[in-house]
């Protein structure tokens, strides 16, 4: 595929996890067979990239991000050379393939961390952080709050604490020993070999630890990630790095450093608030997280999402907007999870069509590249009712058929039970049914996304908010070169009207994106529109 | 419904701008740049702190400032664009301003603001008055919560007064609301309440606006609304009541504005309230109204004085307003020294019932009916203070409830007098 550079900016990716999309083997488990069976579906949303999440060897414990062989394929999802048919088949498709690269830590179970603990002299034993206390690094916050009680786990077998950020059975790496840094750029170089177009960095915050700090965002990590960029564009231009750090937008931006660290990272924060303005009918969340976003470099994209494997995080608001995402959207305690709340997109803004498109439009609209989560498309719904964040994890729904057109295998022997209710489940919400109504979600979907597609200005453009005295309406323009976006979000459940000073934009017709209709020129008088609940505009402004 | 035609266009369009709200704070301003600022930071802090996820509004409604108190009150605003305080703020709080007059009328101004809740959908209605510069954030709970939790439809206020703060209050208002309309409400012509939007709303449609006496005395007006058409009331402690310097010559408007209306709202409401005997406790939320042992210095030689010489120099409008004996027990108080100066209870009560009487039967004009009370106010006023000279808050209330009792008890002679006299 050409490597295009910064391909990325204008790019929408799907997230996808092999396990749950389709299974081509009829073993009641996803595999990258039914992935390349599927390709044509992903081709048709329109999406540029896929996103796959861990699909290595693992012991599972964690979805695949406690890794026990970085260079192979999980044997449930097929073998390497699956993979390889796959990989083509996408490029074919002008569709890019972006994995994960769990670098922070492996599972216990790793050949790596079993050398490290069998003996103190062995070689692999500076491969992991050990200690004799665990009383090291005290300033340091426990991520699982649920589940772990500190960062420090005794292992019997060397008769020491490893560190681990994240459940016990996943040891940090000690990335201060540069034969673990050089051995994670031949795991990156092992794939870029292969063809994949970049990869997303999880849990890029922890790789360092230092004694007297919280062990996160430290300069030393800032030097690993600029080492194996620095390589990356030397021997493989055109791919990217995409930073998962759930972080502040202060913090975030060094991981863009000048351009020499990550392409992309997540903006984290700006996703609750956008629920949270919604349900409060408020653009103040939405803007002043925006307003508080630093400048990166022209270079470097941010990454929006609405939903994604993980829970809704909340460890990026205030503790009184934690409250009320909590009150409002995971009354029921079995929704929440960690500081989060473990629900897909259908389900939080209770399956109202409505809002669904309302938060896609804005996901579309505002400065970054949007991730759609595999079945959002269609409003798939959940199962809290299944443990950790399996419930956002359920068989892709495909058709109104046996499984869901998921797998041929017999019910019980799926990885997971399909959404079966009768609102979410798969005979309500599946592909094919949605493929047939042009007024359907999905084909809703892919209308939006051609729509976006149809501007850079989404992708590269500036921002400038417009702040209308209704607080209801979010309003922005997006600007790239002489092309200019108005967008326009009713926030609010019931109609409004809203007064947009456009002065600076006048003698501009408005050509509405969606229909192509033309709206009034734009003149010295504020400019009034009225919003139907929850509507949203795009206009292209055009001077004729 | 609200008369839209009491609001601007320029209103109309920020009210349209607020759009739906939970609770509307509303303030009645005229030149009160001195005391705004802590009020409004009370406000906006008591927002922010007890109802930080509801809708809410600040509301001022201004009489014609010439000191920018419509300007600082703008500035309470928190968005996305000015947060003059810097709080965090989970949505965003309006607080916005109309000029609804060239002149102050406090009846416009408190229309103005139920008209504003009644648009917006408010839940709750709250006024502050802007010299309150006693206010917590607290206030702000205190009033909403009984309406929001409690389903009450109006919070009337209790206050810890100063020994002689608010004898007009404790000597009429009280006393006379309580014997007539059988509720026993501390403070019904409030300065700070609230009240649920079902009755802003209703109270909107009354007829009080179309009669200059319920203009100007809209807020008694609207506490015998609620106690007359059988909303749930209560009252609520809100703590200290510091009290606006005036100088004497307010004492006739206020008179005017609060007796006058309570005398003509007796008209309206005949059929309610003559069949009313003795009186009944309301709900109370915290503690019961306060008395502190400091006293108000006051000239008590010459409130003795106007109240002489008004007995003196009104003598023959009292003959058309007061019975004979009555009149004739005052020209002897009127003699009296000030060390042993005494208007009693049973005198009072017989007085100012005779005066409703008079006001309901029109026997002089009504405004100078009114304004003829005002010297015999002073008199019983400064009875009050020498009476309670030395007395405890306890002492203090006690003399109160007795002076109510005497009401209540010569409510048949109020009755009596209502129907009989020319």
């Amino acid at each position: 595929m050409k490597r295009e550079a910064a391909w990325y900016k204008d790019a929408i990716i799907y997230q996808i996890h092999v396990r749950t999309f389709f299974d081509g083997n009829g073993d009641g488990i996803g595999d990258f067979q039914g992935l390349a069976q599927k390709l044509d579906y992903v081709q048709q949303l329109g999406v540029d990239a896929i996103w796959l999440m861990p699909f290595f060897p693992s012991p599972l414990r964690d979805d695949g991000y406690d890794i026990s062989d970085y260079r192979s394929v999980h044997p449930r999802y097929g073998k390497l050379e699956d993979l390889k048919t796959f990989l083509s088949s996408a490029h074919e498709r002008g569709i890019r393939v972006i994995i994960e690269l769990v670098a922070n830590h492996t599972s216990d179970q790793h050949p790596w961390f079993q050398e490290s603990r069998s003996s103190q002299n062995n070689p692999k034993r500076d491969w992991y952080v050990w200690s004799d206390t665990d009383t090291r690094y005290r300033g340091t916050r426990i991520i699982f709050l649920d589940t772990e009680m500190s960062n420090w786990a005794w292992d019997p077998i060397s008769k020491s604490y490893y560190w681990h950020r994240f459940f016990s059975h996943q040891p940090d790496l000690n990335f201060d020993n540069p034969a673990v840094r050089d051995e994670m750029w031949n795991v990156m170089k092992f794939w870029l070999d292969l063809g994949v177009d970049g990869f997303r960095l999880d849990a890029v915050p922890y790789l360092i630890e230092r004694e007297g700090t919280n062990c996160e965002n430290l300069p030393e990590t800032h030097a690993v990630i600029r080492e194996w960029r620095k390589k990356l564009d030397e021997q493989f231009p055109g791919t990217m790095l995409l930073a998962e750090a759930n972080q502040w937008p202060a913090d975030l931006r060094p991981y863009f450093g000048e351009g020499d660290e990550f392409h992309m990272a997540f903006h984290f924060p700006l996703m609750p608030r956008m629920f949270m303005g919604l349900r409060l009918e408020d653009r103040k969340p939405i803007t002043e997280i925006l307003q508080q976003t630093p400048e990166i470099p022209a270079s470097c994209q941010w990454c929006l999402f609405l939903r994604n494997h993980d829970e809704l995080t909340l460890e990026m608001v205030t503790d009184m907007e934690r409250d009320y995402m909590y009150d409002i959207y995971a009354s029921d305690k079995t929704m929440r999870l960690n500081l989060g709340i473990r629900r897909r997109l259908a389900p939080l803004l209770d399956n109202d069509r409505r809002r669904i498109e309302l938060m896609n439009g804005m996901l579309m609209s505002l400065p970054g590249t949007p991730i759609i989560y595999y079945g959002d498309e269609i409003g798939m719904g959940d199962n809290i009712y299944l443990g950790d964040r399996n419930g956002v994890r359920t068989p892709m729904q495909w058709s109104g058929g046996g499984n869901g057109g998921f797998s041929t295998a017999d019910p019980e022997s799926l990885y997971s039970p399909p959404i079966l209710n009768p609102v979410y489940g798969y005979q309500a919400v599946n592909v094919l049914s949605q493929q047939r109504s042009e007024h359907s979600l999905l084909s809703w979907m892919k209308n939006i996304i051609r729509s976006r597609q149809s501007s850079p200005v989404f992708g590269s453009g500036s921002i400038e908010f417009l702040h209308p005295a209704n607080h209801r309406v979010l309003a922005y323009v997006r600007q790239l070169g002489r092309e200019t976006v108005l967008v326009v979000n009713n926030l609010s459940s019931a109609a409004q009207a809203v007064e947009l000073d456009l002065r600076r934009y006048k003698g501009n017709i408005l050509i509405e994106m969606f229909g192509k209709n033309i709206f009034p020129r734009i003149g010295d008088l504020p400019y009034m529109l009225t919003m139907g609940p929850y509507q949203f505009y795009w206009f292209r402004l055009r001077r004729i | 419904m609200a008369d839209e035609t009491l609001l601007s266009d320029d209103f109309l369009r920020q009210l349209m701008n607020v759009g739906e709200v939970d609770i509307l704070v509303g303030l009645s301003t005229y030149n009160n740049a001195n005391t705004i600022q802590p009020v409004i930071r009370a406000i906006q802090s008591g927002i922010l702190k007890y109802f930080a996820r509801e809708r809410a509004v600040i509301i001022n409604a201004d009489g014609g400032s010439q000191d920018a108190t419509p300007e600082l009150a703008i500035a309470a605003s928190i968005d996305d664009i000015w947060n003059a305080s810097k709080v965090y703020a989970l949505r965003t709080l309006h607080s916005i301003s109309t000029r609804y007059a060239p002149t102050p009328d406090s009846g416009t101004a408190l229309r103005t603001i139920l008209s504003a809740a009644d648009l917006l959908r408010a839940k709750v209605c709250v006024v502050i008055s802007p010299d309150a510069t006693s206010i917590e954030p607290d206030w702000l709970q205190r009033l909403v919560r009984p309406i929001t939790v409690d389903k009450f439809d109006m919070v009337s206020p209790l206050y810890r007064r100063q020994k002689f703060e608010g004898v007009l209050m404790r000597n009429v208002l009280y006393p006379m609301t309580r014997a007539v309309y059988g509720y026993g409400i501390r403070e019904p012509y409030a300065s700070e309440f609230a009240i649920s939007g079902r009755l802003a709303t209703d109270f909107l449609s009354s007829e009080i606006w179309n009669d200059d006496w319920g203009k100007s005395g809209a807020e008694i007006c609207l506490t015998v609304a609620a106690i007359t058409g059988n909303y749930r009331v209560c009252q609520t402690f809100l703590g200290t009541k510091g009290q606006p310097e005036r100088n004497a010559n307010d004492l006739v408007a206020v008179i005017r504005r609060t007796v006058g209306s309570l005398f003509a709202s007796m008209d309206r409401h005949f059929a309610v309230w003559s069949v009313i005997s003795g009186s009944q406790p309301i709900a109370t939320i915290g503690a019961e109204s306060e008395v502190t042992p400091e006293v108000v210095r006051v000239n008590r030689k010459r409130l003795r004085d106007m109240f002489s010489s008004g007995v003196a120099e009104l003598k023959p409008v009292f003959e058309s307003i007061l019975s004979e004996t009555t009149l004739a027990e005052l020209r002897i108080i009127a003699t009296l020294e000030t060390a042993h100066f005494k208007f009693p209870a049973e005198l009072w009560a017989k007085t100012v019932f005779e005066f409703a009487s008079s006001y309901h039967k029109a026997v002089i004009n009504r405004d100078h009916i009114i304004q003829a009370l005002v010297p015999l106010y002073r008199g019983r006023a400064l009875s009050f203070m020498l009476e309670n000279r030395d007395a405890s808050g306890d002492e203090i209330e006690r003399s109160v409830e007795i002076l109510c009792g005497e009401f209540e008890r010569q409510k048949p002679y109020l009755l009596e007098t209502w129907a009989d006299r020319k």
